[in-house]
């Protein structure tokens, strides 16, 4: 990445996550260290025929906490727009923006949206449609610029970051607000049953025996701007290099030599010193293909010992929030000095050997006392999806 | 079982969407993956659609469909034996 | 001011015709199967093409045409080159046919074939396996067309990328039985096309 003449860097200013772990960035992260798992066996949810295990919200709990926000509660908003909002308004808070000015841009990352109103819509017809989302949480802020929907299949949230990342360089906004979210629905639930790429049990990330994915609802949001990094306060997240990479082999199935990833790999941490990678967050979404290609990537880019963590057992697969949500969550346990072992794993086991992170106790609240003490202030962001795109994110914890 | 491989090889044609192709251009014998028909993942997981589709078999896992769909003529034995309707 | 790029090339794909730059290259006679008769039109061959949903098979003939001309090269991956699509309806029109397919407890049978398409950025895969095209690959949602927000949205593009050096760019949109595409080939040039004039430039193709 060309260094600005300003000297001026991009950083992270608010944080908002909403899963079934917890509605805030601190309390998810929380149960993540004691080793919480939010994925449980679901009979009939959605009317779903076949069960499946899933991380699902508490619909209950999202409305009260939306309907806390507004004087008029939450009639009229759909689950996914409801937890947009929430994710969205923890980051603006934070941040301490007001998010009606002109120079902050709102951009959704999002996969699927209201797809689930395709059944049924007690709505307005340009529900279902994503800019009508993202319209709906700009409009909720009174923030006054058209939004922006970045829908890259799973590395949308990251591809997400990318479009802030680039608006905030060339000065377009001064503030960037991303929010990611997916939640789950019989279409998506039966989509990923006819592919065969659910988990019979909890899921296994990087696993000898994995045997798919768990799906998980979530949203998350960061608000990003640019400024001298001599402002930019002890701790704070501040993005490095980023790339999105293609493998042009096939629309659903991952490289089997990781081509698409690896050149993502190399651009994002071009001129950078891998030494001070402290561990990589993998996509490591459990299925056999994703997970052997995502370590022949780390493996041909040299970066074999650097240790690898999955999130994946602890909230799923979260589609759309998944490339925001696992920045946050790494961010805090990087600042911890610490890489989350991998929920889920027991036996590392894939075609390219790679520092898989993983509790080697079977008593998963003593994680922390497991925990992977690491060196170094960056952290590798990797992710993959279908259409064979790949992301990868180098990040920096400001000392 | 002439009349099921005839009717098979429709229904793959129709599913698949091999666009030009006739029954007659399938070999029943020949592999449908790979070097055969050039099908690839999805077409695997779209033909295990129409085994419980069309005949009622259930099949759990993909890994399941790689014998059974080795060529039209196993298919069929396989459908012969096992269908429920 | 001028952008980082220039335009090379662009189709146009809609209910009525195909143009390719300033040319007309077929008119739609019956409307029956749109795509397909141009994808007979053009006499391209790529089975593949049957197996797309509206959206990918509308995507790909643009891209089909912006590049057949040329002695193209479709074995090496090309690192330099990126697609960045957008739409208004996302993978709705695949969306709904998916939904058929589950509505019904009594005939409930998710479809792969179908299912694999309901993402909006499989048409950037579908191109990017036809022409082994390996940079970047985006996805975007706008509410209309608006010829200067995609410029910039390239402009952005090249700018953060100093591998990329040519853009397959445009709106790719299928929706109720409408194909609306517009796709250009832009080319890395740092004395590249004036702004305005290229936005309305594109805003006039559309």
């Amino acid at each position: 990445m060309e260094e600005t003449e300003r000297n001026h860097i991009i950083h992270k200013i608010g944080e908002g996550v909403v899963t079934p772990l917890g509605f805030t960035a601190d309390a998810v992260y929380a149960a993540i260290r004691r080793g919480e798992r939010g994925g449980v066996l679901h009979e009939g949810t959605f009317g779903v025929p076949e069960p499946f295990f899933a991380s699902i919200l508490d619909k209950t709990h999202l409305r009260n906490s939306f309907s806390a926000l507004t004087d008029f509660g939450c009639e009229g908003f759909t689950h996914v727009e409801m937890a947009a909002i929430l994710a969205a308004n923890q980051a603006i808070e934070e941040a301490n923006i007001a998010p009606d000015r002109s120079d902050v841009q709102f951009i959704l990352s999002t996969t699927k949206g209201n797809v689930d109103l395709l059944e049924y819509n007690p709505y307005e017809p340009e529900r279902p449609y994503l800019w009508h989302t993202a319209q709906m949480v700009a409009d909720f802020f009174g923030n006054p610029n058209r939004p922006i929907v970045a829908s890259n299949a799973c590395i949308s949230g990251c591809a997400a970051q990318v479009e802030a990342f680039r608006q905030l360089r060339q000065g377009t906004c001064k503030y960037a607000v991303v929010v990611g979210v997916d939640m789950l629905s019989k279409f998506v639930v039966s989509g990923f049953q006819s592919f065969k790429a659910l988990s019979p049990e909890l899921c296994k990330p990087f696993d000898a025996n994995r045997r798919g994915l768990n799906l998980g609802e979530a949203a998350a949001a960061i608000v990003y701007t640019i400024d001298k990094e001599e402002n930019v306060p002890a701790g704070e997240l501040i993005p490095e290099g980023w790339a999105i990479r293609n493998d042009a082999n096939h629309i659903s199935g991952p490289s089997r030599t990781g081509e698409g990833l690896l050149r993502a790999i190399q651009a994002a941490t071009h001129g950078h010193d891998a030494t001070r990678i402290a561990f990589i967050n993998a996509h490591g979404t459990a299925t056999p293909y994703n997970d052997d290609m995502e370590s022949m990537a780390i493996s041909r880019a040299g970066l074999t010992h650097t240790p690898v963590n999955s999130l994946k057992g602890y909230l799923g697969h979260t589609l759309g929030a998944a490339g925001i949500l696992e920045v946050i969550l790494s961010a805090h346990a990087l600042r911890d000095h610490v890489a989350i072992p991998s929920a889920g794993t027991e036996t590392p086991g894939t075609v390219a050997e790679i520092n898989i992170c993983y509790n080697t106790n079977d008593t998963l609240h003593q994680q922390d006392a497991n925990a992977h003490s690491i060196q170094g202030d960056h952290f590798l962001k990797l992710i993959s999806g279908f259409g064979g795109s790949n992301a990868a994110l180098l990040f920096r914890i400001k000392q | 079982m002439k009349e099921l491989i005839e009717e098979l090889k429709k229904e793959i044609i129709e599913v698949l969407n091999l666009e030009g192709m006739t029954p007659a251009d399938i070999d029943e014998n020949a592999p449908l993956f790979g070097e055969g028909l050039g099908l690839d993942s999805i077409d695997a997981l779209e033909l295990i659609v129409l085994l419980e589709k069309n005949y009622g078999i259930k099949l759990n896992n993909a890994n399941e469909g790689k014998e059974i769909f080795k060529s039209v003529a196993v298919m069929a034995e396989y459908i012969a034996a096992h269908r429920t309707k | 001011m001028n952008y980082n790029f220039h335009i090379e090339s662009h189709c146009r794909i809609t209910k009525e015709l195909v143009r390719l730059n300033d040319e007309t290259v077929c008119r739609n006679q019956d409307g029956q199967d749109w795509l397909g008769d141009i994808y007979h039109a053009i006499g391209m061959q790529y089975p593949k093409f049957f197996k797309m949903d509206h959206q990918c098979k509308a995507g790909t003939l643009a891209a089909e045409l912006l590049l057949h001309d040329k002695e193209f090269d479709r074995e090496n991956v090309k690192a330099g080159w990126g697609i960045v699509l957008m739409n208004s309806a996302s993978s709705l029109d695949d969306d709904r046919r998916y939904e058929e397919t589950i509505r019904d407890t009594g005939n409930y049978y998710p479809s792969p074939a179908i299912f694999v398409y309901t993402l909006a950025n499989i048409v950037t895969g579908e191109i990017a396996i036809r022409h082994k095209i390996g940079g970047e690959s985006s996805f975007y949602v706008f509410e209309k067309f608006d010829g200067e927000q995609m410029l910039d949205l390239a402009e952005r593009a090249f700018a953060d990328t100093p591998d990329l050096d040519t853009l397959l760019c445009g709106w790719v949109d299928y929706d109720a039985s409408v194909p609306d595409v517009l796709l250009c080939l832009l080319q890395r040039d740092e004395n590249g096309a004036e702004k305005k004039l290229s936005v309305d430039k594109i805003n006039k193709l559309y």
